[in-house]
């Protein structure tokens, strides 16, 4: 990729950063905040154990909800609302190509997930030391699996949302997310349906994103050993599923045609 | 007529050849209205070509195509010499699309300094392109406004200074009057004059006929999808006058009776009169009105205009398009 490509792509990418900053995307880190704050308070008769425990489990799940909601929200309005206000039409008649825009908008939603996942860390951490506990670098184990899971949510909602519109790819793209952590009931479906077509049940096991593999909250909550195999594992996992699913909204998004 | 350059030709800054647009029409999508029909164009280097036709006639449709927003059916375009779908082009052409609309949380100063990082301009260079444009435009002051709480011409205007971002050759201009106030109108006619003087074309789309005849080097007419004509406005509307208006004044209601033979309708504005005279009795009409103690305003030949051009043109072509839509 050419220099020129590469700087097109940061471009559209920092300005859909600043949109999301300016939309007030981060004022979801106040109301993270508040929970944290709150917690600490409210549990601070239990013993330091059974505390650490629960805010780790707060902690991280409102890193993944919140992410979600903004990686779902904001993902399907990255494209499709420049389309509908065809804010796109002086961009692409410059040097810029479809399929460095796509790229651009979603590395640009990428970064704020970052930021947003990597300062409610911090502020998990924060919390932990307040209330006595040893934070250690162990959060990180799982908010970095969370991370790649929002990034597959985001790669989700822009191929659905040049598709379709906004609040129907919206739709599509929960029940995609809450399928995905359902995974071992799609596989295990022939003990309830045991007429299902084997072939079936596979591909749709391995067609549907499993979020269950960016999972390790009660690994990391509960002290157990996540391998670092683990996280190479789920990595690659993640750039195969998201790398599909990019190209396949950026082949869409370049044969569409603007009307 | 003019001749048109050849395909190919070094002086040409646009080439259109058969040019073939239609949209899939109905929940299936099965039958196809053609919107664009065996277009073929040719808009040389330093030229101001005004595309003209009513609204639906297919000049958006025209642009989008040569944007790379839509995509054509059939035909061949260059751009400054090279293929459609060569990029080259695009640092070389500038675009402003018809009600453009910018992103609201921005300002027109970031808006400029973020469509001038896709030409890969230097950020010093950004700096000194996106003042210059501004105050080009009259939105200086408004520099660090976000766009939000811009009037659609102010929209416009910020329009035309990205449009204009990376210096082009050609500029793509689709309804620029649309939403200027006369101020606004005025500045943009200055802006286009100003490209044209420094050797730039400009391709600009209107249904507003007198920018054109203000502006335009040539012009080409669209109807329906097909091209009409091209060619200078006087060639194409003929310079023969079709009749004189006298404007007059100080005359009494009284004596519009005595007016010669050859006065085909008195109308009154005001306290003024407007005589619509053939050109052959101007002379005595002069010379009536003094007379009758009246005193002369003006005297203005009246041509054909392009709107009666185009409303000729379609009583005439009726049959023909009732004849498409059928087709199609």
């Amino acid at each position: 990729m050419g220099r020129g490509r590469l700087g097109r792509i940061a471009a559209v990418a920092a300005n859909t950063y600043r949109e999301t900053v300016r939309a007030r995307v981060f004022y979801n880190l106040l109301i993270f905040a508040v929970l944290m704050t709150l917690s600490g308070l409210l549990l601070a008769r239990l013993s330091i154990r059974q505390q650490d425990k629960i805010l780790k489990d707060l902690g991280l799940a409102c890193m993944e909800w919140f992410g979600t909601a903004i990686a779902i929200f904001m993902g399907v309005g990255l494209v499709s609302k420049e389309l509908e206000r065809r804010s796109l039409y002086p961009l692409l008649a410059k040097p810029l190509g479809r399929d460095e825009f796509y790229l651009g908008k979603f590395l640009g939603l990428g970064t704020t997930l970052l930021v947003n996942v990597s300062v409610m860390t911090l502020g998990l951490m924060v919390t932990l030391w307040l209330t006595g506990s040893q934070p250690g670098l162990s959060l990180l184990k799982a908010a970095y699996p969370i991370y790649l899971g929002l990034l597959l949510t985001v790669s989700l909602a822009l191929l659905l949302s040049t598709l379709s519109s906004s609040p129907i790819a919206a739709l599509v793209t929960l029940c995609l997310v809450v399928a995905g952590r359902f995974s071992d009931v799609i596989r295990n479906m022939q003990e309830v349906a045991p007429g299902m077509p084997t072939w079936f049940v596979q591909a749709l096991y391995w067609a549907l994103p499993n979020f269950l593999n960016f999972d390790f909250k009660d690994a990391v909550t509960y002290g157990d050993p996540v391998p670092l195999a683990a996280l190479g594992w789920v990595t690659g996992y993640a750039a195969v599923y998201v790398g599909v699913v990019l190209a396949a909204g950026m082949t869409l998004f370049k044969s569409r045609e603007l009307v | 007529m003019s001749a048109p350059s050849s395909p190919g030709s070094p002086e040409a800054a646009l080439q259109i050849v058969g040019l073939h647009k239609s949209f899939p029409v109905g929940f299936l999508g099965w039958k196809r209205r053609t919107v664009l029909r065996d277009l073929s164009l040719c808009v040389r280097r330093n030229e101001v070509l005004g595309y003209l036709g009513p609204n639906g006639s297919g000049k958006t449709t025209t642009l989008k195509i040569l944007m790379g927003l839509l995509f054509p059916d059939r035909g061949s375009l260059s751009i400054l010499g090279f293929p459609l779908s060569a990029v080259e082009w695009r640092h070389r052409v500038g675009f402003l699309p018809e009600h453009p609309y910018f992103y609201d949380y921005l300002t027109p100063a970031e808006y400029l300094d973020y469509v001038g990082r896709l030409f890969r301009l230097p950020a010093p260079l950004r700096r000194q392109r996106a003042l210059e444009l501004l105050q080009l435009v009259g939105l200086t002051r408004s520099a660090h406004t976000p766009l939000r709480r811009f009037s659609k011409g102010m929209l416009q205007r910020l329009g035309l200074a990205q449009a204009l971002i990376n210096d082009p050759e050609i500029v793509f201009l689709d309804e620029p009057m649309s939403g200027l106030d006369p101020i606004g109108r005025h500045l943009v006619r200055g802006i286009i004059l100003g490209l044209k003087q420094r050797g730039k074309t400009v391709f600009f789309s209107t249904h507003i006929l007198s920018d054109a005849e203000t502006l335009c080097d040539r012009v080409a007419l669209l109807r329906r999808g097909e091209l009409l004509k091209v060619g200078r406005l006087d060639e194409i509307l003929g310079i023969e006058v079709e009749h004189m208006e006298v404007m007059a004044t100080g005359m009494g209601a009284e004596v519009l009776a005595g007016a010669p033979a050859g006065v085909r309708e008195i109308r009154a504005i005001g306290e003024r009169w407007c005589f619509e005279t053939e050109e052959r009795v101007l002379g005595a009409v002069v010379r009536w009105v003094e007379a009758a103690g009246g005193r002369i305003l003006s005297v203005y030949p009246v041509r054909q205009s392009l709107e009666e051009y185009f409303f000729k043109e379609m009583a005439a072509s009726d049959d023909a398009a009732a004849a498409w839509g059928a087709e199609d």
